[in-house]
């Protein structure tokens, strides 16, 4: 009888140990969880990480599809052709950028880091996740110009990627949330944040004298958009720009619907910002003294240019000179040099004089 | 008696481990089936219609999204029937038939929702028929086309005569989503029920508001049209049949 009942509680105990773990299994992470950790005095990500926790194998993924040039419509441009390393991910010395077939894009490709901590992007803010930004170039006629499905179809041809999906999310069944997940997966953990203005914020260096001069002129005329750390606050602002007349572009008004949002985008971080020219969401400012000049000589007081360029933004050339030696301290040469965001298999990136087309 | 003790708790807890979520004893199972019209006859793509308007129209696309579907009991209970989110689509006959069971006997009214819910719209790249594959999603303004036509017409003053009404939006204003719903009589439920939902075309485009093809070929955003042919297509359905 005891052993009777020894036997019995332990075919229970299989049998409720067996239900308690495919409820666990449910829940559980495949791969090597990747550690995202937030640089001391940053806001917390925005990002959704417990939907989509990033691990090595999802990284491997994402990396692989953000340098694959068949999810466009003739295999010749991935995500990487206009968002290159050296140049912080933005495309180097293009005001826009080139898309299928010899067309051309409407905006200037921005830089990629620290996405985890951006809400809405494109220059007009009108895509609300992260994961759904690269169905825009991908599909978009004057940028990659294919279809989803096709995307979807050239994937499964692919048996290495059937190995890292299963190894990234557990199973085959490629799809385009996965797909998307995984791109995400590597844009979350390129973090920018050790340049030299990191670390003398972390008391590891200390700024020479112009970039100390520079970072007080930046806090009375710059700050109250390019707030620090992110050195934006993720608002759309006219700067007293005309329209372009061949783009037509109005910026955030096409998303928004409202005239008060004519000619407003979004206020680019300045973090690279020596390595992503030329500047502004059309490329229309070649460096960074067309931009100075622009503030201080240039901006239009129209119906919604931005109440703090109402008169422009009076800066003497000394102070553009010690502003200048101040931005050259946002560069992320770690960032930039990364090797694990870089293209599979290539040694180092591409260093910046050689210029591309 | 220790040992009977631990027994007990044992086969207790594996017990609550295999419960199931929910315990159903009259549990009806149900078909909705979705049948397209223009006016009285059915909908064929690709075949010569004319709208309320006299305009010649030949359809190639019909899609809509149903999701939140509920049934509402005699005692004005409202039960959930379904969490998923279904595409309709004209071109695709098994896509009419959504098919869920309940523990109800006897309904007033269905509802549901015509349209994507604005959660799903703000939460990344979704599957199945939420997939932005299926030609259903704006990915430069992010957010679900809830519904759209598509097709030609010499009314139609663009490049092909395509016209292309597809609405979307679900930002505070812009919402295209509607709450369809429709009344059943007395519905004493029967086992394997189907109820023939009727969605007239006619209708999306005369009915609060009238919305020619000839002034409005073309509808590629969410805003003020979009929301004024939400409101029409808020009234194309009807329930034709149960049985």
């Amino acid at each position: 009888m005891r052993h009777f009942i020894t036997i019995l509680l332990l075919l229970f105990l299989v049998i409720a140990g067996t239900a308690w773990v495919s409820r666990d299994a449910r829940q559980k992470i495949i791969g090597t969880p990747l550690l995202f950790s937030v640089p001391k005095g940053w806001p917390q990500p925005v990002y959704d990480f417990k939907n989509n926790p990033p691990t090595k194998e999802g990284f491997a993924l994402g990396r692989k599809l953000f340098y694959d040039a068949r999810l466009s419509k003739d295999n010749s441009i991935s995500c990487g052709s206009c968002h290159q390393q050296f140049a912080a991910f933005s495309t180097y010395d293009h005001n826009l950028s080139h898309g299928f077939n010899n067309s051309q894009t409407t905006r200037n490709a921005n830089g990629l880091f620290n996405l985890a901590w951006t809400k809405e992007f494109m220059a007009d803010g009108g895509i609300n996740h992260l994961d759904l930004q690269p169905l825009a170039p991908i599909t978009a006629q004057n940028e990659m110009a294919e279809s989803l499905e096709n995307v979807v179809k050239k994937i499964k041809t692919d048996t290495a990627y059937k190995r890292m999906f299963k190894a990234a999310f557990g199973d085959i069944n490629i799809n385009t949330q996965k797909i998307t997940r995984a791109l995400s997966q590597f844009l979350v953990m390129m973090l920018s944040s050790n340049s030299k203005y990191d670390k003398v914020m972390r008391g590891d260096a200390s700024f020479i004298l112009p970039e100390q001069l520079g970072y007080d002129i930046f806090k009375k005329k710059c700050v109250s958009c390019h707030a620090e750390p992110m050195f934006t606050d993720y608002t759309y602002r006219n700067i007293g720009i005309a329209v372009d007349t061949f783009l037509n572009d109005y910026g955030r008004m096409k998303i928004t619907n409202k005239k008060e949002d004519s000619l407003k985008f979004r206020v680019p971080s300045l973090r690279n910002v020596a390595y992503t020219a030329p500047y502004g969401h059309d490329g229309r400012f070649f460096s960074l003294m067309n931009v100075f000049e622009h503030y201080r000589s240039h901006t239009i007081n129209g119906p919604t240019t931005d109440s703090l360029l109402k008169k422009g933004l009076p800066l003497s050339n000394y102070e553009i000179g010690q502003l200048t030696a101040f931005l050259y301290t946002l560069s992320d040469t770690t960032f930039l040099k990364d090797k694990r965001f870089a293209e599979p298999g290539t040694q180092n990136t591409i260093p910046s004089f050689i210029h591309l087309h | 008696m220790n040992k009977v003790f631990v027994f007990v708790c044992m086969i207790s807890m594996a017990c609550v481990s295999w419960l199931p979520a929910e315990k159903n004893n009259t549990v009806h199972h149900f078909t909705f089936t979705f049948k397209n019209k223009v006016g009285k006859a059915d909908l064929q793509l690709s075949t010569q219609y004319k709208n309320p308007f006299g305009e010649d129209m030949i359809i190639n696309k019909f899609k809509y999204y149903v999701s939140h579907i509920y049934l509402v009991t005699d005692k004005g209970k409202v039960i959930k029937v379904s969490s998923d989110t279904y595409l309709i689509d004209a071109a695709d006959s098994t896509t009419a038939t959504i098919q869920f069971s309940a523990n109800v006997d006897k309904v007033m009214s269905i509802q549901f929702l015509l349209g994507v819910d604005s959660i799903h719209n703000v939460s990344g790249v979704q599957t199945d028929a939420l997939d932005p594959m299926n030609g259903m999603f704006w990915t430069w303004n992010s957010g679900y086309v809830m519904a759209k036509i598509e097709g030609t017409s010499t009314f139609a003053k663009v490049p092909g005569n395509l016209f292309t009404q597809d609405v979307g939006g679900f930002k505070t204003g812009e919402n295209t989503a509607r709450k369809i719903k429709l009344a059943t009589g007395d519905w004493q439920v029967a086992e394997q029920d189907v109820v023939t939902i009727e969605a007239d075309i006619n209708k999306w485009f005369q009915s609060k508001n009238s919305i020619t093809i000839a002034d409005n070929p073309v509808c590629h955003s969410p805003g003020e049209l979009a929301v004024k042919l939400a409101d029409n297509y808020a009234t194309m359905f009807k329930i034709a049949s149960i049985k």
